[in-house]
Parts: structure tokens; sequence; C-alpha cells
């Protein structure tokens, strides 16, 4: 089912109290912690890189507009270049890491119970 | 030269002929799947490219340079806040939502929730942030149009519409995509062949960078051209500098807390996820669009600098000069590659424009005719509609959008493409960016949170947007996301926390998003 499109007719769909709730299964819920862990982390560093910009900008100035190549400054180099790179890098890691995690379940499943592989 | 043997004129029509030609061979939509998700059969190659497509607009391809050639480093800034959304897209809803595999940005409401009244709210914010969006591109190509093959506004935005509703109409998803992904490429071919030439003649990063630093004085040759008949004045070191746009700390931040969230809200981006085969291609598309959009980014700002860098010369072409004044900060690209490269350049950098245009305006006609088509009308009005009717109806859709964003087109006559855009990230970012977010990792969001949350947020953006002078001098933001994001996610945050009904499937629906079935392409 995942994946495809269905039709849903507007049943009334029952609600309840978020405390009632059950916990999810173990399989979604280790998935979901893992993605969101990984996530988080690069999106922190991301974000510490980011906002440390502007914030350097107006607090330290002298440093970020003095010249570091020809008329370039660090503020235009982090900015107009090195923040280019950093959005396809994180990304990268990012990819990288869920197919390498991919991989890794593909090959726990593949397994044979006892752990031992053939050949 | 015959008129049509000139190079504008050409390559335009190539494009023209290129994007019948694609739209003829893809005509065929027999399924509602075809027509709005291109039959979930475009690989990451091609949907990356598409999505770069539908990212990288005319606010890309016209307007960051523009901005970088008006506000020097805030222009800059600019582009580095719309490079950061895609990537941050790629990390938290990519895959999810493939796995999701609906046909609308409406369809995940409405079905997270079991709820119309949810899709109903999802159906106007789409609306809203996509007329934000076209709004600014209709505005480009009547310009290109105007200036460089003498049409009036008018008659601009009315030649696009158009050429969007045959496109979009015949074509469908696939026809879009594939024009969309032809058309990337068409754009990042004009602006490779800007940057060889520039650096070519001699016009390196750093050393113009230097030269415009020092410059301070009057411009020389631009008398004849200003209105007071004098040369116009320029400092150099306010330009190179911040605060020519974002006059203090907290304008600055909040124009990065909006742009870099707004991507996620995007209702065209997102639905092209909906189009791959997997959650790894979605995935891969992303990581894609996201090295292409990167490129971009760089090369855009770098045009800019070597725009200003030209004018202040003032030993360009007076045609060149003529057109960086009196054409606006939107015009600089198609300017400053005929001061590069001549006619040719001239001619590819103008059908890269359209390119550009027709890219993102067909990807915001997709997204608001599956909530017009799919959302509303098969939803609350035919609720046993046929495949075909509701083709069909995807078809008489893009009609009737053609028709509003062309009235939408013709208000914003004198406004910056840059600056608009921004501000439908600005929207995007503060009601589907946290309903996605948490829709997709919280399970204790709830139907009337997430109402809420996109009621809130439309209204405060819309507000703080349209009524800024309204407002308290510490809250009149230019992009006023430091206020109105974190109001989207606590709307969504506080209203789910007191209402505590969830749906009893919930735990279902994150198995669905969240689960390794249909992961690998």
């Amino acid at each position: 089912m995942a994946g495809e499109y269905r039709e849903y007719n507007y049943v009334a769909a029952d609600t309840i109290d978020v405390s009632e709730l059950e916990p999810l299964d173990p399989e979604t819920k280790k998935i979901m912690k893992s993605e969101f862990s990984t996530g988080i982390k690069l999106t922190l560093f991301y974000y510490v890189f980011i906002l440390s910009i502007p914030i350097l900008n107006w607090y330290a100035a002298e440093f970020m507009f003095s010249r570091m190549w020809g008329g370039m400054t660090y503020s235009w180099f982090f900015t107009s270049i090195v923040a280019m790179a950093m959005a396809f890098v994180i990304a990268l890691i990012h990819t990288t890491l869920y197919e390498k995690r991919l991989k890794n379940e593909a090959e726990k499943s593949s397994t044979p119970a006892d752990g031992r592989r053939i050949g | 030269m015959s008129t049509f043997l000139e190079p504008k004129f050409l390559l335009t029509l190539i494009l023209m002929g290129t994007i019948v030609y694609i739209t003829y061979l893809t005509k065929r939509n027999a399924t509602a799947s075809d027509y709005f998700v291109g039959g979930r059969s475009f690989g990451w190659f091609t949907n990356g490219s598409a999505i770069g497509g539908d990212y990288l607009s005319a606010a890309t391809f016209l307007g960051i340079a523009g901005l970088t050639y008006q506000l020097g480093y805030d222009g800059a800034y600019y582009a580095f806040c719309f490079s950061i959304g895609l990537t941050l897209l790629a990390i938290f809803v990519a895959g999810p939502l493939r796995r999701f595999g609906a046909y609308t940005v409406a369809d995940f409401l409405a079905y997270r929730f079991h709820s119309k009244r949810a899709r109903l709210a999802a159906v106007a914010v789409v609306l809203a942030i996509s007329g934000f969006y076209a709004a600014p591109q209709l505005l480009g190509a009547a310009q290109i149009l105007s200036m460089f093959f003498g049409t009036s506004y008018e008659f601009g935005i009315i030649f696009t519409c158009s050429v969007m509703i045959f496109y979009v109409g015949i074509g469908g998803m696939k026809g879009t995509t594939l024009n969309q992904a032809l058309e990337l490429w068409i754009r990042l071919g004009a602006f490779l062949l800007m940057v060889g030439a520039a650096i070519w003649g001699g016009l390196h990063y750093q050393d113009i960078l230097a030269s415009i630093n020092e410059f301070k004085g009057t411009i020389t040759g631009t008398a004849s051209l200003t209105a007071d008949g004098k040369d116009i004045p320029f400092d150099g070191s306010v330009w190179t500098g911040t605060g020519n746009y974002f006059p203090s700390f907290w304008q600055t931040m909040s124009m990065t807390i909006g742009l870099s969230l707004g991507t996620i809200g995007l209702p065209h981006i997102l639905l092209r996820f909906y189009t791959n085969p997997s959650a790894k291609a979605a995935r891969r598309s992303a990581l894609m669009a996201i090295g292409i959009a990167s490129v971009f980014f760089l090369f855009a700002v770098y045009l800019g600098v070597v725009g200003r860098s030209i004018f202040l010369t003032g030993e360009a072409d007076p045609a060149v000069m003529k057109d960086l004044i009196t054409g606006g900060n939107n015009m600089v690209v198609p300017s400053t590659a005929q001061a590069l490269g001549g006619e040719w350049l001239l001619g590819l950098v103008i059908a890269g424009a359209f390119a550009a245009v027709f890219s993102n305006l067909s990807g915001l006609f997709i997204a608001s005719s599956g909530a017009l088509a799919h959302d509303l009308y098969a939803t609350f009005f035919r609720k046993n509609i046929t495949e075909k009717e509701r083709v069909i109806a995807g078809k008489v859709s893009i009609i009737v959008l053609g028709v509003l964003y062309g009235a939408l087109g013709l208000m914003v006559k004198e406004a910056s493409i840059g600056h608009l855009v921004a501000l439908a990230f600005t929207v995007a970012a503060s009601t589907f960016t946290p309903i996605f977010i948490l829709g997709i990792w919280w399970r204790g969001m709830t139907e009337k949170g997430a109402i809420a949350g996109l009621v809130i947020g439309l209204v405060t953006s819309m507000y703080m947007i349209f009524f800024k002078t309204t407002l308290p001098e510490f809250l009149q933001f230019n992009v006023p996301g430091i206020i109105t994001v974190p109001v989207g996610f606590l709307s969504v945050y506080i209203v789910s926390k007191l209402d505590r009904r969830v749906p009893s499937d919930v735990n279902e629906f994150m198995k669905q998003v969240h689960s390794k079935e249909s992961e690998a392409a």
C-alpha cells in the first residue's frame, strides 16, 4: 500500500485522546528515531553556520568585512561561495547516511537468524 | 538581417518549438495519475532537473543577480537564504512525502486527519502561495518581452498565460516535467556561458569586487540617461557592506528564517516528490536539485557583481548602459549578457529567461490545478467523478488559473521579482512548513491544530506584508519571517495540546510515511 495513492472515503474517523494512543511499533519507532536524530544533528550544525554569518556581520563587522582574497571580504566569501557548497554537502551527507542505513538493514534482513553468513 | 533571424528571435522560437514538440509527445494523459503526478515514472535525474527547474524561477535567473547588482552584499544575502531551504526539505520531508504518495499537497492533510475541513484550508493556502509566486514570474516574462521584443506589458502577460494554458493543460505533469528538465539545462547553459565569458574577459570575482569597493563618485556616461540629467552617484564601500536593504540585525534574521524555512512549504516543490517511483529516488532527486541550485546561486551572485562592474566603468555599449538604468534590477542578466557576448549570448539568455518563467509557472499551475480540480471539484462537488472527468477538470482549471494569474500579473508591474518571491516564501514558511514538519514527525498534531496553524499563519503573514505600516515600528519587517514562522508553529502546537483528539489510526499513518516499503528505485 505504501507509496500508492488510495482514494479516501470520508467515513467519519474515530479520534482518541492523545494519552490513550498505543505506542508506535518498534520498527517504525526505530526508523523515525534514527532518521530524526541524523536530520536534527545535521540541521543544528547547518544552522549554527547559517546564523553565525548575520551575527558576525552585525557584531564583528570589522573582521567580516575585512579583505581576505583580493576585494573579497570574509563575509562575501562565506555568503556567496562557502554557503552554496555547504547546502550541497549537508544534503549529500544526509543522503549517504540514509542509503548506508538502508543497505545495512537490507543486509541484516538477509542474514540467517544465527547471525552467520553463508559463503 | 531579417527580424526572425536575429538571435533573440531565433533562439526563443526554437525554445517555443521544443515546448510544443514535447507537449505533443506527452499529450496522452489517460488517468489522473498521469495528469497530476506523471504516472510516478520519473527517475532521480529527470525529477532532480525538474525540481531544479521548478525552484530556480525568474527570481533566481533574473532576480538574484538583479538584487546583487542593486543592493550589493544584501542582494547576495538573498541568494544565501534561498539556497538553504531545499536542504532542509531533503532532510525532513522528501522521503516520507513520497512514501505517502498522493496527488496534491492538500491530500496529505485530508488523509492524515480524515478531514475535508483540513483539505479546504490547505486549498486556500495553496492558491494564496501560488498566486503570490506566479505574479512576479509573469512580471519577469512581460518585462523581457517588452524590453527585447518591444511588446506592451499587457501583451506579455497575456502571451505568457496563453503558453502556460497550452503546455500545462495539454501535457499535464508528464509534459511539464520533461519541459522543466529541458528548460533547466538551457538556463544552466546560458549562465555557464556568461560566467565563462566574464572570466575570459578578465572580470575575476575578487578583482572586480576590489574595484567596486574602491569606487566613490559619479558614474560617467549616465547623465544623458537620467531624469535629472546628472551622472549617477555611487559609493562602493556601502554597496559591498551590509545595511543596504536590511537596516538592522533583526531584519536580517527575519529574512533568514522566512526564506530558509519557506521551501519546505512551497506546494509546487512538495508536489514534485510524488512523481518519483520510490522514496530513495525522491531523496536523490532532492540532492541533485540542491547541487544544481548551489551552482546556480553562486553564478547568479557573481553575475550581479559583473553587471555592477560593467556599469561602473561606463564603457559598455550605450544600449546596455540604457538597459541597466531603465530596465531596473530585473534586467541585469540580459544586459550583462549583451555586454559580455553580444547578440547571440543575449538571445540565449532571453530564451533562458523564458525557460525560467515557463518552468516555474508550469509547476505552480499544476499545483494549483490539483487544488482546484482534485481537492475542490472532485471532493466537494462531484464525488463520483471518473478518471476521464478528473483529467478534464484539471484541464479546465488550468484555463481558470491562467485568467486569475494573468490578472495578478497585471497588478505587480512595478514590483521587484526577487522581493515578491521572498514574500511568497514567508507565507509558505508560516503555513505549510509547520504542518508538514509536525505532521510527519509528531503524532500529537490534531486536525484543529493543523487548521489553526494554516489559518493563523496565513492571516498573520498576509497582514504583516500588506498592512506593515499599521504595525508598531519594531514589528515592521521587510520579510516578516521572525514573527510569522514561530506564530505558525506555536498555533499548531498550542491548539493541538488543548484539543488532544488525534485520529485513532495515526500510528498506521506514521508507519506508512516512515516504513521501508517502496524504498528502492
